[in-house]
């Protein structure tokens, strides 16, 4: 059994299914005259039928021993749920400390985080890195990014 | 005449000042891009999609075209140099151009990627304005039935050269198109699948699903493995290939381009897939097939030569039936909409100067690429000596940035953190990304014209088997799908990447 397929087929399966609903509750139409969700019904239940083979296809074949625990022993937990974290919470926040001020953290932080710099080379490259994104994207290319609490843009 | 005409028109438009700045731009970034690994073109060309909005549509896809054949020259470097390909156009590359490098012969295997480059770029040019305008005069007869099917085929094939399982990459293409119809339906305004989100009426943005999916998700993916770089501590010297070299390129650069241009006009084909085959072509045809991988030249040269070749290749079904082949292509259909202009067979007529220009800028960044290739190798080493550690913040902000200025959205910031988990899990679970971004850049145009294509025969499917290029390509298209359950058939479709690496 190759449980990597078997895991990933149900979920498109699932996804599969939900827009079989999804297209039926927004009116199918005819033929003739296809309704809103006529496609939708339609691309889900391909989605089904494809999932279900490979769901079939994994059932029979041969896959590595403990192959789900090689994916995840790989990962490195603690590097990408940090990333993610400081990407959403940069998001959040981004309108309120404006540009400067979230760009800068961020980045003090992925340089601290992930493969730790030296306080001095986080900040100094954060703050340069920062001022620098600013003028490109604000000032030369006139991007509108949020002013923020610094009020700057 | 009437060719020397228009690339008048073109050169007149290319060599404007602000337009040679965006060619120089372009083939700058496309460079660097294609040096640093973790960052690939289409990521560089949505993060750049933004700084567009205030130019010329000329500008525009000037530097974003310049962006995707220098992506292309800047793979190859660390190829040769470090074994890691910058691109996935490169990966061939690495087989015999790393060999040289560690047989103190970098210099020459540099040189003739450039070269090759170079030439099989401006031969393609030369192609694509050759193909071009009768393609489009032809194609000005299409109806929505020869679309449909046009579109139906791309995608097949695309997802017929998908490295995985075939049902994977079909199920990529369905979720593309239903991640494309999202949004309020063209015909009745009724919201589809908005969740109530006002963000969502307008439907999902391309440039958040492309960083998402090839921008943040190869961070996420590189952050949990450490990089080696193990630049070649040689100094790199005399990069003029000799007579001998030439000799013995020649031959591989002449074929390396003509494939690569017929491979890149074809809906999925592209760069990678002219790359490996090239090699493999190359090794077929050599009288010392055993020299490959040990440091031939010809197996820098051909891959070179082809993947610059099809990126020519690559413009033709954009430009003039307004179809794009592959993930890039359809970018530049993106960045063309925002603009205004609509590619296919119309716009060479409406807009001359924007056709001709671009494929004029062609010639000058080709020409900017050699110098910058050539002379510079040492910036570029230099380049390369950057630590992951302090590059990879740096690729996430310009991410932040760029999806932030196309809309000025928040919200699209979190689509694009989504699509980076959507993509970072596909990799895991061995799904592809190309399928699934076509597909949602020809879902709205599927859709369209299938309905169309049924208003006009009054809702009978025959109408698609009625007409020859339509029956054509649905013959094909259906042929190619049902092909993994005829065993030789099946077997050749995985032998085709497959030979230029064994």
């Amino acid at each position: 059994m190759r449980y990597k397929d078997i895991f990933s087929s149900l979920f498109w399966m699932v996804i599969g299914a939900g827009l079989c609903y999804g297209g039926y509750e927004l009116e199918l139409g005819t033929l003739h005259d296809p309704g809103s969700g006529f496609i939708f019904f339609w691309v889900g239940l391909i989605m089904v039928g494809l999932s279900l083979s490979i769901f079939i296809r994994a059932l029979k074949e041969k896959g590595k021993a403990g192959e789900m625990r090689l994916i995840w022993s790989e990962v490195q937990w603690k590097k990408i749920v940090s990333v993610l974290v400081a990407l959403f919470l940069y998001g959040y926040f981004f309108q309120t400390l404006g540009f400067i001020l979230s760009a800068a953290l961020l980045l003090v932080f992925l340089f601290k985080a992930v493969e730790p710099q030296r306080w001095s080379v986080a900040i100094l490259g954060a703050v340069v890195s920062s001022l620098v994104a600013y003028v490109v994207f604000q000032v030369w290319l006139g991007s509108q990014l949020p002013k923020g609490l610094l009020d700057i843009g | 005449m009437d060719l020397l005409n228009y690339l008048n028109i073109g050169f007149g438009v290319a060599l404007q000042p602000i337009n040679l700045f965006y060619c120089f731009a372009g083939v700058l970034i496309g460079t660097l891009i294609g040096v640093l690994p973790g960052i690939g073109p289409v990521g560089a060309m949505s993060l750049l999609l933004p700084t567009t909005f205030k130019t010329t549509p000329e500008a525009a896809i000037i530097m974003l075209a310049g962006i995707y054949y220098g992506a292309m020259y800047g793979g190859s470097t660390t190829s040769i140099l470090v074994n890691i390909p910058g691109e996935a156009a490169s990966v061939v590359t690495c087989l015999d151009g790393y060999q040289m490098a560690r047989q103190g012969r970098a210099g020459p295997a540099l040189g003739i990627a450039a070269f090759g480059s170079f030439i099989a770029g401006t031969l393609s040019i030369l192609g694509l304005m050759l193909v071009a305008p009768p393609l489009s005069r032809f194609a000005l007869k299409f109806g929505p039935p020869e679309y449909f099917t046009l579109m139906v085929l791309g995608l097949t094939v695309l997802i017929y050269l998908a490295h995985g399982s075939m049902p994977k990459a079909l199920i990529m293409a369905t979720f593309g198109i239903v991640l494309g119809l999202i949004g309020m339906d063209s015909i009745n305004a009724r919201p589809r699948l908005t969740f109530d989100r006002m963000e969502l009426m307008d439907g999902v943005g391309l440039v958040p699903i492309v960083m998402g999916l090839f921008g943040i998700s190869e961070v996420l993916l590189n952050i949990e493995q450490k990089i080696r770089r193990d630049i070649f501590q040689t100094k790199i010297k005399g990069l003029l290939p000799t007579a001998k070299d030439w000799r013995d390129s020649a031959g591989p650069i002449a074929r390396g381009s003509v494939l690569g241009f017929f491979l890149g006009i074809l809906p999925g084909g592209g760069a990678v897939i002219s790359s490996f085959i090239s090699y493999a072509v190359e090794k077929r045809v050599s009288k010392h097939p055993e020299r490959f991988g040990k440091g031939a030249i010809e197996g820098v040269a051909a891959p070179e030569a082809a993947n610059n070749a099809a990126t020519g290749g690559a413009f033709i079904p954009l430009m003039t039936m307004g179809i794009p082949p592959n993930v890039i292509m359809a970018m530049l259909l993106g960045a063309f909409m925002i603009h205004g202009v609509q590619p296919g067979p119309l716009m060479m007529k409406q807009n001359p100067g924007l056709f001709w220009g671009v494929i004029a800028s062609m010639y000058i960044g080709n020409g900017m690429l050699l110098v910058l290739n050539l002379p510079l190798i040492g910036m570029w080493v230099k380049v390369l000596k950057v630590p992951y550690r302090i590059l990879f913040p740096l690729i996430l902000l310009f991410c932040l940035i760029g999806v932030y200025s196309v809309s000025n959205a928040v919200f699209d910031i979190y689509i694009m953190v989504v699509f980076g988990i959507v993509g970072y899990l596909m990799k895991k679970f061995e799904y592809e990304g190309a399928p699934l971004v076509l597909a949602f850049v020809l879902g709205p145009l599927l859709e369209n014209n299938l309905r169309k294509s049924l208003i006009m025969s009054q809702g009978d499917f025959s109408i698609f088997f009625l007409r020859p290029l339509s029956a054509a390509s649905l013959i094909i298209a259906i042929f190619l799908l049902i092909s993994p359950l005829i065993p030789w058939m099946g077997k050749k479709r995985h032998e085709i990447p497959k030979e230029g690496l064994s």
